[in-house]
This record gives structure tokens, sequence and C-alpha cells, in this order.
């Protein structure tokens, strides 16, 4: 079969038409919709401080483990590459400040998602959008 | 209506006017359900499907930005919509090896029931992998555009081209083999 067969089978579509009530249909869900009240937005200026301390608690919980597990003899023992590898993964997080490199990665989300939500106001505002 | 017609009626829905949005309903209603029906052959599928494009429209008109035709828009919102709802919940089809032989496999070339064959074509259609599957739905409904299919697609034009090389190149294969299997089997007995 050519591509030209192909252009003729698929070109010629035969056309339906809507119900007669459809676009009432339509009418009534938007009316629906404009009567609906609008969604309530997510509250990220009183969500933002508490994922942060969560993300901290969360990052303490962690640090404070790899410490047990590498510090703490009575701990079950764990094989000793293990132990190896997260005695370098704590003596990495102390030579790279790695808590100021996770501050900063917060900070910048917190910076794109302002500016995210500016531009989107200003644009609506604007009716540029 | 012309496009400027559009863009009045979106303004006025937007100043708060909802009855306006029915002028859009009525002007686009056919090809959207149209466009639907060509994705689920289903005609309450396709209404459905084309209502929830309509209602999607509605709510995001203000994300419409002016440099693109809103029929543009509409379309590339409601292929958005098709191809995620098909993705979800496939339409009833066939697969490619599954779609029946024609009842005459010695009038291939001749006399073949041209209904059974334009039937086959398009099942192999709805049964290609998604990508091609889209591509091809939609440069047939655009009448052959290119520009306006991956408009619709969001894709760049180069994309749907190649796209639609290699969904044929699929339908041409599955289809001869389809088609050639019966006279094999004939000439074998």
């Amino acid at each position: 079969m050519r591509d030209a067969d192909l252009d003729c089978i698929l070109s010629k579509e035969e056309e339906i038409l809507p119900s007669s009530g459809f676009a009432a249909s339509v009418m009534e869900a938007v009316a629906r919709e404009a009567a609906a009240p609008p969604p309530i937005p997510f509250p990220w200026k009183r969500a933002i401080p508490g994922l942060f301390a969560a993300g901290l608690v969360l990052a303490f919980v962690i640090l404070a483990s790899i410490r047990l597990l590498v510090h703490n003899p009575s701990v079950p023992p764990i094989p000793a590459e293990w132990r190896t590898a997260l005695a370098s993964i704590v003596a990495l997080w102390r030579t790279f400040g790695a808590s100021w490199v996770v501050l900063a990665l917060v900070l910048s989300l917190a910076s794109v998602k302002l500016s995210m939500h500016l531009a989107t106001v200003h644009g609506s505002r604007s009716g540029r959008i | 209506m012309s496009a400027a017609d559009d863009e009045a009626a979106v303004q006025k829905v937007l100043a708060g006017d909802i009855a306006a949005f029915e002028g859009l309903v009525r002007r686009w209603q056919g090809p959207l359900v149209n466009l639907a029906y060509r994705f689920c052959r289903d005609r309450s599928r396709a209404e459905e499907m084309a209502q929830e494009a309509f209602l999607r429209a509605y709510r995001s008109l203000n994300r419409w930005r002016r440099e693109a035709a809103f029929s543009t828009w509409l379309f590339a919102l409601a292929t958005h919509l098709y191809c995620s709802e098909l993705r979800r919940i496939p339409a009833r089809t066939v697969g490619l090896d599954d779609i029946p032989e024609p009842s005459d496999p010695r009038a291939i070339d001749g006399g073949l029931e041209q209904k059974d064959q334009d039937r086959a074509v398009r099942q192999a259609v709805l049964a290609l992998p998604p990508k091609y599957r889209e591509a091809l739905l939609l440069f047939y409904f655009h009448e052959m555009d290119i520009s306006a299919a991956a408009g619709s697609l969001d894709v760049p034009e180069g994309t749907l081209k190649a796209r639609l090389s290699r969904g044929r190149e699929i339908l041409r294969a599955k289809l001869a083999q389809r088609l050639l299997t019966p006279l094999v089997r004939k000439e074998a007995r």
C-alpha cells in the first residue's frame, strides 16, 4: 500500500454531528463551574516555615542515625564497607559544609516559587497571558 | 464567526459574561467532537471528551496567549486532553495482528470491498503506538496541514514528519502482512 492510498483512505473521514443537546449540556457544565466557589489556594506562606523545619528535623535525624551507627559499638554490627562508606559520607558532609548547600538549595527553591508567583499575579493583572 | 469574533467572545467571558461562551461552543463543537471521535471511534465518548475539553478551555481562557489563533489554542488543549484520555482508557480497538482478514483476499488490488479495506486501515491506525497514532490522526484531521497538526500536538514540524513517516511505515508493513497472508495460505493449499 502506497502513501497515496493511505492518504486517500484516511482523508475521507465521515463527519459526525454533535447531538442537539450538546451545546446546552456544555453550557450547563460551564454554569455549574462558574457558580462553584473558587478553589482554595495552597497556603504556601504558612506551609514554607513548616516544610523548612520538617526538612531540618529530617536532616538532623539522618545525621544523628549515621553518627550513632558509625560511633556506637553497642549497635548491632554492620559490615565494615558500610561503616567506611558512612564515615566517608559524614566526613564529606563536614568538609563541604553540606548544611550550607542544603540551606542554599532551599532558599533557591523558595525564590523560584516566589518569582513564579509574582509573574503569574503580574501577568493576570496586565491581561497578557 | 471569525477569529475576531472568537477573541471578542473570549473578552466577554473573561469580563464575566458566561453566556458569551455559548457562541464559542456552537462554533467549535463540530470540530472538537469529530476530532474526539477519530481518537475513540465512539460517538458518546467523543461527546463526553469534547465537553470536558470545552470545560477546560473555559477554566483556562485567561491563559490563551493571543499570539496564536483561538482555534489553535483550543485544538492544542483538546488534543492534549484526548491523548491523555486515550492513554488512560484506550479506545476499544483490536491489535494490529488481530485485524480481521478481508472476506475475499483475491480482491486486494482490485475488487476488495473498499469499505472493508478502509475499516482495516482505520483500525490499524488506532492500534498503532500512541505517538504515531496521534501524529496520523491529527495530520489527517487538519487536512494534511503539517504546521496545524504540529501546533495541535505541540511538537516541532520535523518531529511530526518523522512520526508520520515511521507511523506509515509500520502501517504499511502490518497491513501488507495482514492482507497478503490469506493469499499465501490460499496458494499453499
